[in-house]
């Protein structure tokens, strides 16, 4: 057959793109917070609070509302209007004589005011959501790992992953900083969606590359990968296709209050499908090298030092012709040091300027 | 294996009757005869979806009472008596953790008069004040020191006589005015005392006092037997009877405070549940209509097996009694991206097999047998991190959870039999060269994505 497009080889450009990405949502996540003070639109699930959505259906501008909110000594209140009717108002914590005192005096002005939903948080209740996501994300993290360290018989296909995934909270945690949507509880079932979404998907590829390990052709682990990962594409590009399909669905035709919720699940899927394929493969690629050049240079040293191949099952019968383009698979002992540990650096400077 | 596979079918098929029959319920038994109803859903909607309120309060420790067990278990009772007068239906009631409680009122059309009714103490005392007459709003901020509406201080001690635990009764009255009122019964013990009190304290001032706020402080015009009296208090109709609603269910043991209050007015829960079931079957559309145009016929079979999945989901959602909430539809509908995906992963095997030229038969075979590990695997992570977000979410999320988790396990299960079955009946008829064709999709060795038909995927948008 002929050579296929080579994914990994252009892993450099991958990496780039997704630093490109994730780097303006981590400065945004640095700009809100030296100028207002939160990183992020924490909700009132979060920092406690009172949220009152109302329905005007009479003309009012958020300066009418805000006359009202003044004389309950309430002019920090943040006040939004979303479309032509509906109204949000945040406020500190208040008692429901309060809330209902400013929904009647709302009223008189405007008879047609609904309540449509009110939420009040104590700042104790929003410590404890803020621990518990913490906890959970942390906890749901460390299982998804052990489970893949046993599944793979390999703590570096967990660890490549991992880092996949952390790529993806990352540009969720940045998308949301960019936007600036408000960050609320259900934002807990996003990160954690996001974590099962992105290991789920960078496992169907690793499936596969432990498909292929388990033939034991004697291909370089490299081309292995690039030949893995595009027989796993379109099932990832379908299956990514028909989820965006299904919650483009929700966000377009949802309504406001789970459209943050199927706006973090879109971009998490996309993010999760990108990252499997372009960032978690190409790692496990540049750990293999990286462990065969350091292998080659201990092969210098005093026996005694069994090679570690073991790491990925199928992998001692070709540990030879790994990591290099050269067709010949030349025997481990027979490699002198110092080419092999340069061969790879060398070939870095020769893609650089292509 | 072993199995024909028209009985296979049968098996699918009894399965998804029994899911739709659960699900929908088009029939109901009255005693032994059958009654058909029109088709609904028969699943319990969260108060997100429904309108409703859900509460949170914390007890708290006052100087003469600490925070116990059975105080709370007071408390609990006196808002459940208080609840039960304001006719919810279905109302939760229960303790949560050492010092909170938990309310959740479904469907409730006030809920913010139901609210300030639920978290009031309530604590009615009839208190000697001598010979001074208290205005209206005065409160007492500590055992002896009385704040009156316009600010000033006084030092009067609560001399309390009896309290509201003392009444057996009480009702909105009318005077002769018909201004509303609220008239009271007392115990019959304490029927006694108040008519002895109020024989020796002719020409003297008898105030009543709510959550230390004076209500009214008539005169005591002569002994008054027989236990039976009233308020009069300036009262609204709505006053008086939210009133006599707290007085009949007793004052609650110890002090509470709102910790948490998530309301959803009815119009807004009318409103998420029209648009989450809209954006529910436009998802479901989408996503059949993508399998069928990219897998032409087993991307059919796979759609009926999606539809077999959503009748058990339901099914199951049903006979489990879990909450769906507005997560949870989106949970759903994730978990039906889960379900596709197990299809497509199938699917892409046997198109593999295929292609290193193996026969239909083991084509589907080792594909399918070669999917299962894949799906297993990708999924029970997937089901780790909705289990973690199961123990440890409550509410809305919770419902995701239990959404996803059912979504997830269920689909597993249509993918790999549901779906086979259909194939393997397909194989033995004309169908077969059909499914051959799958062998030929999306291009020859090198799978060339931009070659798949973006059809339905430009409407992603």
């Amino acid at each position: 057959m002929a050579r296929s497009f080579d994914l990994i080889g252009r892993r450099r450009w991958w990496y780039a793109l997704s630093l490109a990405v994730i780097l303006p949502g981590l400065i945004s996540l640095y700009v809100h917070h030296v100028r207002d003070h939160h990183a992020l639109n924490w909700g009132v699930d979060f920092t406690g609070g009172n949220a009152l959505e109302l329905r005007i259906t009479q003309p009012f501008t958020v300066g009418d509302i805000r006359q009202v909110m003044d004389r309950f000594g309430l002019g920090d209140a943040i006040i939004q209007k979303s479309g032509e009717t509906e109204l949000f108002i945040r406020t500190r914590p208040l008692t429901q004589a309060q809330t209902n005192a400013i929904i009647e005096a709302v009223r008189t002005r405007f008879p047609s005011t609904v309540m449509l939903r009110e939420d009040t948080v104590g700042p104790e209740i929003g410590a404890e959501l803020r621990n518990v996501a913490i906890l959970g994300v942390a906890i749901g993290l460390v299982l998804q790992v052990i489970f893949i360290s046993i599944r793979f018989r390999s703590v570096r296909f967990a660890i490549a992953a991992d880092i996949a995934l952390l790529h993806d909270l990352l540009v969720v945690i940045g998308a949301f900083a960019l936007t600036q949507r408000e960050v609320n509880s259900s934002f807990l079932a996003v990160l954690l969606t996001v974590a099962g979404y992105s290991i789920n998907d960078t496992i169907v590829i690793f499936d596969r590359i432990r498909e292929n390990l388990s033939q034991r052709t004697r291909e370089p682990f490299e081309h292995l990968v690039n030949r893995s990962v595009l027989e796993a594409l379109v099932r990832s590009i379908n299956t990514a296709m028909t989820a965006v399909l299904a919650i483009g669905a929700v966000y377009v035709f949802g309504g406001e209050t789970i459209r943050d919720v199927a706006f973090g699940l879109v971009v998490s899927i996309i993010t999760g499908g990108y990252s499997s394929i372009f960032n978690a493969s190409p790692i496990l690629v540049d750990w293999h090298n990286w462990a065969e050049r350091r292998k080659a240079a201990q092969a210098g040293m005093p026996v005694g030092r069994p090679a570690r191949s073991a790491e990925l099952p199928g992998e001692a019968a070709r540990v030879a012709g790994d990591g290099e383009r050269t067709a010949t698979p030349v025997p481990p002992a027979a490699v002198p040091t110092a080419p092999r540990a340069g061969g790879p650096r060398r070939r870095r400077g020769g893609r650089r300027r292509r | 294996m072993r199995v024909s596979n028209s009985v296979r079918l049968l098996g699918v098929i009894l399965v998804a009757v029994a899911a739709f029959l659960v699900a929908f319920q088009p029939v109901r038994l009255e005693g032994a005869t059958p009654v058909f109803q029109p088709l609904r859903l028969h699943i319990n909607l969260g108060l997100d979806l429904q309108g409703g309120s859900h509460i949170v309060l914390q007890a708290q420790p006052t100087p003469r009472t600490p925070v116990t067990p059975d105080a709370v278990d007071g408390v609990v009772r006196v808002i459940r008596n208080r609840v039960d007068q304001l006719g919810v239906s279905e109302p939760v009631i229960t303790r949560q953790g050492r010092d909170r409680i938990l309310v959740e009122l479904p469907g409730i059309q006030n809920p913010q008069r139901a609210i300030e009714l639920i978290g009031k103490t309530a604590l009615l005392e009839f208190v000697d004040t001598g010979t001074r007459s208290l205005p209206q709003g005065a409160e007492w901020v500590g055992p002896d020191t009385v704040v009156l509406p316009d600010k000033t201080r006084l030092a009067l001690p609560k001399k309390v006589i009896l309290t509201g635990a003392d009444l057996s009764d009480a009702q909105v009255t009318f005077d002769q005015f018909g201004r509303p009122e609220v008239g009271f019964t007392f115990r019959s013990s304490a029927a006694k005392t108040f008519e002895d009190y109020t024989t020796k304290n002719v020409g003297k001032y008898l105030t009543i006092v709510l959550d230390n706020r004076v209500i009214s402080s008539p005169v005591i015009n002569s002994p008054i037997p027989g236990g039976k009296g009233v308020i009069e208090g300036g009262f609204t109709l709505d006053s008086a009877r939210d009133l006599a609603v707290l007085l009949r269910a007793g004052a609650l043991p110890l002090p509470v405070k709102v910790v948490e209050n998530r309301t959803v007015g009815p119009l807004l829960g009318r409103d998420s549940i029209d648009r989450s079931l809209r954006a529910g079957y436009i998802a479901v559309v989408l996503v059949g209509l993508f399998m069928l145009l990219y897998y032409r016929f087993p991307g059919f079979l796979a759609d009926l097996a999606l539809g077999v999945y959503t009748l058990i989901l339901f099914a199951l959602l049903t006979l489990l009694g879990a909450t769906l909430t507005l997560p949870g539809i989106a949970g759903f509908i994730l978990s039906l991206g889960v379900a596709v995906d197990a299809n497509v992963i199938i699917f892409e095997k046997v198109k593999e097999e295929l292609r290193a030229h193996k026969t239909l038969r083991a084509a589907v075979s080792a594909g399918w047998s070669r999917a299962i590990v894949t799906i297993f695997d990708s999924n029970t992570t997937t089901l780790i991190g909705a289990a973690v977000l199961l123990w440890l979410g409550t509410g809305p999320v919770r419902g995701f959870a239990v959404t996803l988790i059912l979504g997830i396990l269920t689909s597993i299960f249509t993918a790999i039999v549901v779906t086979r079955v259909l194939v393997d009946l397909a194989l033995e008829t004309r169908l077969a060269g059909w499914i051959q064709r799958i062998g030929a999709l999306g291009g020859r060795r090198v799978p060339a994505p931009a070659a798949a038909p973006a059809g339905p995927g430009s409407a992603g948008e």
